[in-house]
């Protein structure tokens, strides 16, 4: 290599290098910063009783792990937080999984339009889809009642409450299920599915034989994004004002702290 | 270049941090006229508590102080600040408005601070964040007790940082257009319990189906705050001497029973009609309807449709109770202490300026609808004019203030209501759990009841 190739060639690696550098060191001090830290912070606080507003920092040991662990409200909390995160993503991976197969289909027609809306709801900003539901849900005037011809109080009622944000959340995230499992389809390879057909296998079949074990990862992928936001649920609850205190989740339990 | 870019990105993110430091902007402080008696001696002002405007401020030196309140009060103060500032053309109070959740973190943390607002609007729900940060008032208590009724509850060692310039409660309010329709008069207005379950019943308006359609009385939607004050009409305080408080008594049981009854007995209303009262009677589906006084100018303002009337809130018997009910106050104004002392000296002044200034009171009074607890307003015609005020005055004194109640209380009440009015948890076991969880949170508190100070306090049940 001449020596002015050299010299760019050195002058680009180390430009190269410096990006590099200034990417990452950004990045962790981000991340440092905004997460760890508060993180650690959170958790040296949980061992004080520790209120900014007064100034108070008084150091109370174990006193708030032992309240919180033996909190009656608490483990509800978990136990409605852990079903509504295992539920909200099983329907949303079984409904995306049906609409996408659909979709898929050659004997559909219109995709584009299908697609659309089904992924309106996902881009609609939550506060909104919850304060519409709101009113969906009302005993007086709302359409669910009018539909199923019932006299429910879906958000006051406790045995309604968590079956209301669930239909809720499901209703407002299924199309991101669907956009990304209709994308996994498209990216299978299709001489599996011809060599399916040739040996007589049936739609069924080769969905479940085939379709199903291919998209696994993409699968997992929507399950664990699913979990991680379900448990952080809490605008939903909040914006659709569903009363039942003690059957809040986690982080509607948290944020009454 | 490339390098350039990634160190502007960095910087970019580094000064929108910094930009967003939530200290709130200012609203431009209006020029107010210059006084057309400048030079002139203007009139003292004011009966016990007196304040003389010709004093001079700071010396006639130009100050700037600032002056903190939360979102729907913008009008008041700032007819508060353009009065103070034609009698004293060298002050300028700068005005600043946050939202009532971001209030009560902003300002805290900003007090503990020197740049902090030297005078601020107070809710004494929030008494416990504040206190440390108060400076006391430079009026003489016994003045101050003179002329404002229920200042001696607020007096702390000695000394007042708040008092109340208005009085809140709980009245009826009346749809008077169902009234008529359902053939009742004045003379029909309800004084006892078992009288106005006969009047809701009048009230109530049920299809050929039996669904409801007009409920003669509703309290969805949150009667946690009204519970938590009918005690007081069978003798019973909310706490004890020990400042713990006290739910599960024969006194709230009845109470409780009774908003049970009302809907599951006399049928006037459903915990499905609805789920929040207060709309429900400005849209016209529900004829009476218990609340604050707040609500007058709510209803003015969002459902001017509607025509109502108040009455004072129906008692167990004709016997005049321990109390009514209990009265929440509307604050006057927090000096802060950390603020420079120049700054507290024109806030003290304008505290003065604002406890003798009867017309500022009565402006304050009227934009929050509450009864005046300076003496020289409550005859005032026109705060008697007010529908939930003029209900009042006849039994004043016969409200009691329980102290700054912490938030638990009521959050806690309110759990306790809905299990038992959404989950069919019985009154005792409902009434047990709430009262335990407060009880937890007050161990943590500073709170002192204030129950002992009432008037009639010694007529209350020993608990």
């Amino acid at each position: 290599m001449s020596n002015r190739n050299k010299a760019k060639s050195s002058l680009r690696s180390r430009s190269e290098v410096a990006l590099r550098n200034i990417v990452v060191i950004s990045m962790i001090v981000f991340f440092v910063v905004f997460f760890v830290i508060p993180i650690i912070v959170a958790f040296v606080g949980s061992f004080y009783q520790w209120n900014p507003l007064k100034v108070q920092f008084n150091f109370l040991g174990l006193e708030n792990w032992k309240k919180i662990f033996s909190s009656d409200l608490f483990w509800r909390s978990m136990k409605n937080t852990v079903l509504f995160a295992l539920v909200a993503s099983f329907f949303r991976v079984v409904l995306g999984l049906v609409l996408s197969r659909a979709l898929y289909s050659k004997l559909l027609k219109h995709k584009s339009l299908y697609r659309t809306f089904y992924y309106l709801p996902t881009i609609t900003p939550m506060v909104a889809v919850a304060f519409v539901w709101k009113f969906i849900f009302d005993p007086r005037i709302g359409l669910l009642d009018r539909i199923l011809n019932s006299n429910i109080n879906w958000l006051f009622d406790g045995r309604y409450a968590l079956i209301a944000i669930l239909m809720l959340t499901i209703w407002k995230d299924f199309g991101y299920a669907v956009v990304i499992l209709l994308g996994g389809m498209y990216s299978l390879p299709k001489e599996c599915y011809e060599a399916a057909e040739t040996d007589g296998a049936s739609s069924w079949q080769s969905f479940i034989s085939l379709t199903m074990p291919l998209l696994r990862p993409t699968i997992l992928f929507i399950v664990i994004t699913s979990l991680i936001s379900y448990f952080q649920t809490y605008i939903p609850v909040m914006g659709a004002d569903a009363r039942r205190t003690g059957d809040k989740n986690l982080s509607g339990n948290i944020s009454d702290l | 270049m490339k390098k350039v870019f990634p160190i502007v990105f960095l910087l970019m993110l580094v000064l929108s941090l910094v930009a967003c430091n939530g200290k709130p902007t200012p609203t431009a402080a209006t020029t107010p006229e210059m006084s057309e008696s400048a030079g002139e001696t203007l009139p003292v002002m004011g009966n016990v508590i007196q304040y003389d405007p010709n004093q001079p401020v700071n010396n006639g030196e130009d100050i700037t102080v600032e002056m903190w309140y939360w979102t729907g009060a913008a009008n008041m103060f700032q007819d508060l600040a353009d009065q103070y500032m034609a009698i004293h053309p060298n002050v300028t109070i700068t005005l600043v408005e946050n939202p009532w959740e971001d209030y009560w973190t902003k300002l805290p943390l900003t007090l503990q601070g020197e740049d902090g607002p030297a005078i601020f609007n107070i809710h004494n729900s929030k008494h416990d964040i504040l206190i440390s940060y108060l400076a006391p008032y430079d009026v003489a208590v016994e003045d101050l007790e003179a002329e404002f009724v229920g200042a001696s509850g607020h007096v702390i060692d000695g000394k007042i940082y708040y008092t109340d310039y208005g009085l809140m409660t709980a009245t009826m309010y009346y749809n008077t257009d169902m009234w008529a329709a359902a053939g009742l008069t004045d003379a029909d207005i309800p004084t006892t319990w078992d009288e106005f379950r006969e009047v809701a019943k009048q009230l109530t308006i049920r299809d050929e189906n039996g669904d409801l359609v007009q409920a003669g009385f509703s309290y969805n939607g949150g009667i946690q705050g009204d519970v938590l004050g009918m005690n007081y009409q069978y003798g019973q305080n909310l706490f004890t001497a020990d400042n713990e408080v006290t739910l599960n008594n024969d006194a709230m049981k009845a109470v409780i029973q009774r908003l049970k009854d009302l809907y599951e007995v006399d049928g006037v209303g459903d915990y499905n009609f609805g789920n929040n009262s207060g709309d429900n009677f400005g849209q016209g589906s529900v004829a009476m309807y218990l609340g604050w006084g707040f609500m007058t100018n709510v209803l003015k303002q969002n459902f001017p449709d509607t025509s109502f009337a108040c009455f004072e809130i129906p008692i167990p018997t004709e016997v005049i109770p321990y109390a009514f009910h209990r009265y929440n106050g509307e604050s006057t104004f927090g000096v802060n202490k950390n603020a420079p002392a120049d700054q507290q000296t024109v806030a003290q002044d304008i505290i003065r300026f604002f406890l003798a200034n009867d017309s500022i009171q009565k402006e304050f009074c009227l934009a929050n609808a509450v009864f005046p607890m300076k003496v020289t307003l409550q005859n005032d015609a026109d705060l008697l004019s007010i529908p939930s005020v003029a209900v009042l005055a006849d039994h004043i004194d016969r409200y009691i203030w329980p102290g700054a109640m912490p938030s638990t209380v009521e959050d806690n009440m309110k759990i306790a209501l809905e299990d038992i009015f959404y989950n069919n948890v019985d009154i005792t076991t409902a009434l047990t759990a709430a009262e335990t969880a407060i009880n937890d949170d007050l161990a943590n508190s500073d709170f002192v009841s204030q129950e002992p100070m009432y008037k009639y306090a010694s007529e209350a049940i020993s608990n």
